[in-house]
Formats: C-alpha cells, sequence, structure tokens
C-alpha cells in the first residue's frame, strides 16, 4: 500500500469523524453528520462543478467545494426553521435529506449533461468515494485545510460542549451560541470540503464513528470528539484496506464504510448505551 | 452592591405592554420571589433583570452599571441566570454537567482545568449532590436533575440567582429539598430572585415577595406580609383562604 493513499485515509477518517462530532455537539443531535445535513454531496458539487468549469487548480476545486458545502449547510437550516413538522432533531434529519437529494441529483446532472468527455472522474467515485487516485500531490492539496479544521475542532471541543445545551441556557453562561455554533460549523465544514474534493462523498463515518465515541469515551466534547478523530481515522484506514482486498478489483470506499457503519449505527441505537436524546 | 431595577417597562415587538414601571432591589443575603398570574409579566422581569431582554423604559443596574453594558462572560461571572426548563442533548456526567458552568471563567479556546473540576464539585457538595457525581444527568429525577443545575449556576460563582419557577415540577419532597437548599445558599450571601406559582414554597425559600398582576407589581415587602389572602386575591383574581391541609412548608 502506498504511503499517501494509508495518510489520505487517516486524515479523510479523522476529518469526516471529528466533524460528525462536532456537528452532532453543537446541534445537541446524534443524527445529524456532513452526510445528512448536505455538507458533503454540497461539497461534491462544488468540486464536480470546478472541474467542468475548467478550473485545474486543486485551490480553486477546494474553494468551490467549501462555498457549496456551505451553502448546502445553510440551506438545509433555513428549510428545519420553515419545516412544521417534527421536534428539532427530526426536522433537521428530513431538511438535511432534502438538500442532500437535491444536491446529488444536480451532480449527477453536471456530470451527464457537461462532461460527455469525461473531465470529471466517474459518478461513483463522487457518490461512493474513492482513495485510489490519492497521491502525494492531491494529499498536499487537501491536508492544510483538513489539519487546520482538525485543530480548530479540537481547541473547541469544549465550547462545542456548552453549545449543545439550549441557546437560552448556554447564553446564560456567557456563551454567544449563534457565532460560536458559526466558528464550529465553518471549521467542520472546511476539512469536510477539503477531503471531499479529493476523495468523494464517503458516508456513514461522520454518522456512526461519533456514536461510537460518545459511548466509549464519554458523552463529552473534551473526549467525544478526540476520540471521534482517531476513531474516524482507524476505521477509513480499515475500509479502504477492505475495499482494495474483498474483489479482485477495487470497491467504491464507500461501500465497506456503508456496510459496517449502517450495521454499527443499528447495533448502537438498539444497544443500552444509546444516547438519550429526543 | 446590588441588583437594582428601576422603573422598568417592556414592549413586546408585537406592541404589548408586558412590564410597566417595576422597581425593586435585590442585594447579598436576601430573597425575593415573584409571584402573579400566567403573562403577568414575572418571567419578563427575570428577563430584563438578567440582561436577555432591553427594557424600552427605566433601567436594570447590577452594582451601579447598566446590565447591558457588561460584557456578557463577566456578567455570567457575577449573576446566573437558570431557564424554567432545558432540553438535555446527551447523557452527560453529572460532573461535566456542572463543569458547563464554569464557561464564563476558560478563555474561548482554552478547556476547564483542575481548578475548575474542583469549583464544580464544591458546588455539587454545596447542594450535597456528590454521590451523583458520576452519574448521567439524564438518569437523575426532576428533583436531582433541578438541584444539578442549580450546582451549574454556583460553579459559576454568581452572588445573584436568578431562577425562572425552579420548583414546578417538583414533588413535595423535592420541593422542600430545593427550598432548603436556596435558603442555605441566601444565608451564606447570595441573592436570590425566582419565579414561582407557590405561595407556600415562595414564603418558606424568600424573605421577601412580590405580586405582579397585569405588567404591574401590586405588592413587595416582607413574604408574611405580601402572601395573604387580601393581596393574592388582588393579583390572581380569585378569593384565596387558608387551608388546614398539610403543607411540607409549614413552620
Amino acid at each position: 500500500m502506498r504511503l499517501p493513499r494509508a495518510l489520505g485515509a487517516l486524515l479523510l477518517g479523522a476529518v469526516l469523524g471529528g466533524a460528525g462530532s462536532a456537528f452532532q455537539t453543537v446541534f445537541g443531535n446524534p443524527l445529524v453528520e456532513p452526510g445528512f445535513l448536505g455538507v458533503s454531496q454540497g461539497a461534491a458539487l462544488g468540486a464536480a462543478l470546478a472541474l467542468v468549469l475548467g478550473a485545474g487548480d486543486p485551490n480553486l476545486v477546494a474553494v468551490s467545494a467549501f462555498a457549496l458545502a456551505l451553502l448546502s449547510l445553510r440551506a438545509t437550516l433555513l428549510l428545519a426553521k420553515a419545516f412544521r413538522f417534527g421536534g428539532q432533531v427530526l426536522r433537521l434529519v428530513l431538511s438535511g435529506i432534502a438538500v442532500s437529494a437535491f444536491a446529488s441529483a444536480l451532480l449527477a446532472f453536471v456530470k451527464y449533461a457537461a462532461d460527455p468527455l469525461s473531465e470529471l472522474p466517474d459518478i461513483t467515485f463522487w457518490t461512493m468515494g474513492g482513495l485510489s487516485s490519492m497521491g502525494w500531490g492531491r494529499l498536499a492539496a487537501a491536508a492544510p485545510v483538513a489539519l487546520a479544521s482538525l485543530a480548530a475542532l479540537f481547541l473547541l471541543r469544549w465550547r462545542a460542549t456548552i453549545l449543545s445545551l439550549d441557546d437560552e441556557a448556554s447564553r446564560a453562561l456567557g456563551a454567544r451560541p449563534e457565532l460560536e455554533r458559526g466558528a464550529v460549523i465553518v471549521a467542520a465544514t472546511a476539512g469536510v470540503a477539503a477531503m471531499t474534493a479529493v476523495s468523494g462523498i464517503v458516508s456513514w463515518v461522520g454518522l456512526v464513528v461519533p456514536q461510537a465515541a460518545r459511548a466509549l469515551a464519554g458523552p463529552d466534547g473534551r473526549s467525544s470528539i478526540p476520540a471521534s478523530m482517531a476513531l474516524g481515522a482507524g476505521f477509513v484506514l480499515l475500509c479502504d484496506g477492505l475495499s482494495r482486498s474483498l474483489l479482485p478489483g477495487e470497491l467504491p470506499l464507500g461501500v465497506p464504510t456503508s456496510l459496517l457503519g449502517a450495521l454499527a449505527f443499528a447495533l448502537i441505537l438498539a444497544g443500552r448505551r444509546a444516547a438519550v436524546a429526543r | 452592591m446590588s441588583l437594582e431595577l428601576r422603573a422598568l417597562s417592556f414592549r413586546w415587538p408585537e406592541g404589548a405592554l408586558a412590564l410597566e414601571g417595576a422597581t425593586l432591589n435585590l442585594e447579598p443575603g436576601r430573597a425575593l420571589a415573584l409571584l402573579g398570574p400566567n403573562g403577568a409579566g414575572k418571567s419578563t422581569l427575570l428577563g430584563l433583570a438578567s440582561g436577555r431582554l432591553k427594557p424600552c423604559a427605566g433601567e436594570a443596574l447590577l452594582e451601579g452599571r447598566p446590565i447591558a453594558a457588561w460584557d456578557r462572560r463577566a456578567l455570567a461571572r457575577r449573576l446566573a441566570y437558570l431557564p424554567q426548563a432545558e432540553r438535555l442533548p446527551f447523557n452527560y456526567y453529572v460532573l461535566d454537567f456542572v463543569l458547563l458552568g464554569r464557561a464564563p471563567h476558560v478563555p474561548a479556546l482554552s478547556q476547564p482545568g483542575p481548578g475548575d473540576v474542583e469549583r464544580a464539585r464544591a458546588a455539587l457538595a454545596e447542594l450535597g449532590l456528590s454521590a451523583l457525581e458520576a452519574r448521567p444527568v439524564t438518569e437523575l429525577s426532576g428533583g436531582e436533575l433541578q438541584l444539578a443545575r442549580l450546582a451549574r449556576c454556583l460553579a459559576q460563582e454568581a452572588d445573584y440567582l436568578l431562577l425562572d419557577e425552579p420548583s414546578t415540577m417538583l414533588d413535595p419532597a423535592n420541593a422542600r429539598r430545593l427550598a432548603e437548599a436556596l435558603r442555605r445558599l441566601v444565608a451564606g450571601g447570595r441573592a436570590l430572585l425566582f419565579t414561582s406559582h407557590d405561595a407556600a414554597f415562595s414564603a418558606y425559600a424568600a424573605g421577601e415577595a412580590a405580586l405582579l398582576k397585569a405588567g404591574s407589581l401590586v405588592a413587595l415587602g416582607p413574604s408574611r406580609a405580601v402572601l395573604v389572602p387580601d393581596l393574592l386575591e388582588t393579583a390572581f383574581g380569585l378569593p384565596f383562604k387558608p387551608t388546614s391541609l398539610p403543607s411540607a412548608f409549614a413552620e
């Protein structure tokens, strides 16, 4: 196995795990993750658009991915506010499903309509993810933003815990929930966008890894956010190994992450240690 | 050294006047209970006193400075406001939950240190909750949770405690436990302002009481003088009569 690919897997896993954990903490909602809130799909759409429009510069691709990821997240949050159905946990999940589906459909449209000459990687790369093309160049393009994102989330891990309280309660503790939640979201989204631009959408890691980390290391962000980064790195490295070894040809990375992630999700939510939240 | 509310008025954006000309004073070592019908302005008054709401007339001063002029972290170190209820997002351990009260003392990119943990433990001990520190908050009884939330306020090291309906939803034993805890805090020098619908609880926990009706203070003074049938009838608009039914707060 090549070193840049292994490093890419570790970095991707740490970013997805850490960002998922940060999202779940600041929204006080164990059912959100970058892929559920439209962030990953928006990032993939942004990266694909930049490539179709002829931006060869990896930095431009990453910026476009980041912009569309933030835009999708904004759309999800606005839609959740407008929904007149369900509690706040459910509303966020439902609006995320709608925005993710919309961004995914646009991505497929861009791929098939604007890309007859295959400028873009295959559609399965974007929707199921993959690290087969990860070399030193791509790693170097994504790593600075990804590492900065990890560092910021690590520093903000206790602030994130404060934000998990109701806004009225965190405000009474001297916090500025809107501003601080925005800072955590931007930090997490930047990392996810940078990695998604080079690895495609890798599902379930951001949802299930934080759940496992909370069960293993405790629910406080001080322990669960770093634990999610470590666990995510190990999980994606393992899944990348599986994607190369299960069949004679290579599987998309999203196949093992979804297989194992969905299974673990079911076991965790059905288990006795499931985090209580309504 | 006090929390002074001077002729405070508050108007909702829709134009309805929620509070008109409320004046009261809260000093360390004193406790004041606010009673009145739903919508009389109790929570509004608490909101103005804690800085969440801005008055349309009058002023709220903490230690001589308008509440609005306080930096919000500095304010949270002097004044703790406890909303009536809150959603518990995760099954935090009680100690970690109380430690969140250290938020105004810990710089933004830092983590709470051993000194902060010690303060959180002291807050738990002050309320007799030390045995619960390793329990998840989601497994506490209603009474224990209310005390744990109060411990989070104590971890703020604030001298002024503003509690919105702290005894609502508590059974008599837990309400009594809370009232005794509040008495000890006041005896220890803290200033306490809380809203309540329970005259017996209020008289037990606070030496002073105020009655609000339709946005105006209709009575203010010692609890024994304010929480009497005539004044309660004025505030609530129905006759109040002494009862011989047993109460957890009879002295």
